[in-house]
């Protein structure tokens, strides 16, 4: 991490490298000097070019510079004619200087950018390589604490503090993983619009800065960092810091996916445990209704000349164990589509067959509700599961007949709308609450909480549960000419082509 | 006197059964499992079978089939399922009508009478002349009337409408009514069959979308009650 620091290290070893510098152009003078004899003057000065390179690789362009004056000076006192003087007989030799120090300068600048590249370059890795690291770590953690330590460590290695905030349930940023940072009531607001636009802000400009990073996860911002450092570390650090911003986005956002998926598992293993349940009880208590109500029905028949109380009780009892049934199957109805266990057995058929069969089955519980059906002319097959429809169609009719005043009628109609196939079940009663116009499809629901009229309200959720499983929609309304309207939609598809048989007139 | 054999493993349930055929001056014999009950059947030649679907030693399907290799006494099968596959398979298989549970007792005593009627040998369709409603209908000469006015029926259609009649009371499965009509290759088109009932249903039902005579059993089949 020692590359990480600036070298503000010092002007020490600065010192320290001039007369390295030195003292190798020192040592180069006297190697060369017993050479001087021998050797052509021009070869002395590639020598002492060489030295200066060497020193530009080494040391860095400061001594190299140092080095070509210093150099320059050597050679002209020790080795250009007249020598120990400064002084030179042939004009000649102003040029070799001139030359000398323009290569010497040269060379000192190429060779030190070559190695100022190198050491950036070294340390960008070892940026990388701590951002991997960090990537590594804030993959595996389990926690938010523990991804907010880590990112603190990596952070604190480079000589910053850092501090994340996420947001509770209810929007309040708090400080995870160490001591929670302190910020005045201005402050907390800078960060607070940082965290809502999702924008990096800054909430110190003075030495040490603090910087905010927003941590902007894929559906939603996860919270933010605060960064606090000197302010030319800040800015020199920013690209890093913004990608350990989103490294911790992404570990965050990974970490709430995580628990969304293991509330939804849990609750698919608690709703699936609840309807085993509900289908062994409801299978278990209708075995001894059948008995209740068989029996029960039987004391009503006239041959047991039963005084009338008697015979009333029974049928009482035989009414009542009837409910209870119906109550046992909506029970199981709803466990079974809310379990998501009902397979649709969707086949092509008339929606008057369906409405038919409902009547029928609904039989007495109707007598008093004459059931008016209004069908349009030539009305497509529809795919549907006929078993399931029909338990709309009877929950529909008996909740407009339950609500509806004696001897009043129920409207039925089907129609083709906008390429769908509409029905309204519409009754004379006093119509839905309008504030519980939606609320009516919630199971456990009535439109009229301490009515006196029976049923636990699931019909009306059971409904909604079939017809949403069609892929179409359902919803209530009042009626400005009165009364309560439930309508839903069941989409069209393309019916099968019948042959036309031989003979027969369209 | 008709001789009943009720397979059912519920004692308060065979209880009320019992009284009800019993007070129609039927005789009534159980059996606690279907083992048993396979046993009565051979043994006791019953004119009426009722089946309850929820025995824990068996299978309802394997019953029936097994009692109609050899003999054609109805099977009025009692479910407690709420699944409609299991009644289908029954059906298919050769039971001729079901009830889900809980049931009344009138609902009961209408089934038994109505299967026990068609049971007695020679009486069924003696006459090529049946009537329903203002309807008549001449299956010798492929003649159908309303009040007296000729109503026109496709050949498709007579031939689904004396399927029907020679079946009435009895519960048809589509498989069993498109094998009929238009033959073992067309038994998964059920949109065929349920076109051709709601032609019917128009030309002979007064109230065709609240039919009497051609009554649909949801998910199963039809049924034709004169």
């Amino acid at each position: 991490m020692s590359a990480f620091q600036t070298s503000s290290a010092g002007k020490e070893s600065g010192f320290r490298q001039q007369l390295q510098a030195l003292a190798a152009c020192v040592l180069i003078t006297l190697v060369t000097q017993p050479l001087r004899e021998h050797v052509d003057l021009a070869n002395i000065v590639m020598l002492f070019l060489l030295t200066v390179a060497i020193i530009a690789v080494w040391l860095g362009r400061k001594p190299a510079i140092t080095a070509s004056l210093i150099s320059i000076a050597l050679f002209d006192f020790f080795f250009v004619p007249p020598r120990f003087s400064f002084s030179v007989n042939d004009a000649q030799y102003l040029i070799t200087f001139t030359v000398m120090l323009m290569v010497a300068l040269i060379i000192s600048h190429l060779t030190a950018g070559l190695r100022q590249n190198a050491i950036e370059a070294q340390q960008r890795e070892q940026q990388m390589r701590a951002l991997y690291a960090l990537a590594q770590q804030l993959a595996g953690v389990l926690t938010v604490e523990q991804a907010a330590l880590d990112a603190r460590n990596f952070i604190r290695q480079l000589g910053m503090e850092l501090h994340v905030l996420v947001p509770t349930r209810n929007e309040v940023l708090l400080t995870v993983g160490g001591e929670s940072v302190e910020l005045d009531v201005a402050e907390m607001m800078v960060v607070r619009s940082a965290f809502s636009n999702n924008a990096a802000m800054e909430l110190r400009s003075e030495s040490p800065a603090t910087l905010i990073l927003p941590l902007s996860g894929v559906t939603r911002p996860r919270g933010v960092i605060l960064i606090s450092a000197e302010r030319e570390v800040l800015a020199l650090q920013r690209p890093l810091l913004e990608a350990v911003a989103s490294l911790m986005a992404t570990a965050l956002d990974r970490l709430h996916f995580v628990e969304v998926a293991q509330q939804h598992h849990m609750q698919m293993l608690t709703e699936r445990l609840r309807s085993s349940i509900l289908a062994a009880l409801s299978h278990d208590i209708r075995t001894p209704l059948t008995a209740l109500y068989g029996l029960a029905d039987t004391l009503t028949l006239p041959r047991q000349q039963l005084p009338e109380p008697a015979r009333e009780t029974a049928a009482a009892i035989r009414d009542q164990a009837l409910r209870l049934n119906n109550l046992v199957s909506n029970l199981l109805d709803m466990a079974r589509l809310h379990a998501g266990q009902v397979q649709l057995r969707k086949e092509w058929q008339p929606v008057e067959e369906v409405i038919g069969a409902s009547i029928k089955l609904l039989g007495t519980a109707l007598q008093r509700h004459p059931v008016k059906v209004h069908l349009a002319a030539g009305l497509p097959l529809i795919e549907f599961d006929a078993v399931l429809l029909e338990r709309v169609f009877c929950n529909l009719l008996e909740n407009a007949a339950k609500y509806a005043p004696l001897d009043t009628d129920i409207l039925l109609g089907a129609q083709v709308v906008e390429g769908e196939l509409e029905v309204t079940v519409a009754n004379a009663g006093a119509g839905f609450p309008p504030d519980k116009l939606l609320a009516v499809f919630e199971p456990f629901e009535r439109g009229v909480a301490e009515s006196p009229l029976t049923g636990v309200g699931m019909g009306l959720a059971i409904c909604r549960a079939v017809i949403e499983a069609h892929g179409g929609g359902i919803s209530a309304s009042n009626p400005a000419a009165g009364g309560a309207c439930v309508r839903f939609t069941l989409p069209l598809g393309e019916p099968p082509v019948i042959e036309q048989e031989a003979g027969e007139s369209p | 006197m008709s001789l009943v054999l009720l397979v059912e493993d519920e004692r308060e349930i065979r209880r009320f059964i019992r009284q009800a055929l019993e007070g129609e001056g039927s005789e009534v014999r159980e059996a606690g499992t279907m083992a048993l009950g396979l046993e009565a059947v051979v043994s006791l030649k019953p004119q009426l079978v009722i089946l309850d679907l929820g025995l824990p030693d068996g299978d309802g399907v394997d019953f029936v089939q097994r009692v109609r290799s050899w003999s054609q006494v109805p099977v009025l099968v009692l479910s407690a399922r709420s699944t409609e596959r299991d009644k289908i398979a029954v059906l298919d298989a050769g039971a001729d009508d079901y009830l889900t549970k809980p049931f009344s007792v009138g609902e009961l005593l209408a089934r038994v009478r109505a299967l026990l009627r068609r049971g007695r040998p020679g009486e069924a369709l003696e006459s090529p002349m049946s009537r329903f409603g203002r309807i008549e209908v001449d299956l010798a000469r492929h003649v159908v009337t309303k009040d007296g006015q000729p109503v026109r029926l496709t050949a498709m259609e007579f031939k689904l409408l004396s399927v029907l009649l020679a079946n009435a009371g009895r519960v048809l499965t589509h498989r069993q009514l498109l094998r009929e009509v238009w033959g073992a290759t067309h038994v998964e088109h059920t949109h065929y069959l349920r076109i051709y009932v709601a032609h019917l249903r128009q030309k002979l039902e007064d109230d065709p979308t609240q039919p009497a005579h051609f009554q649909t059993e949801i998910g199963i089949g039809y049924r034709f009650q004169f």
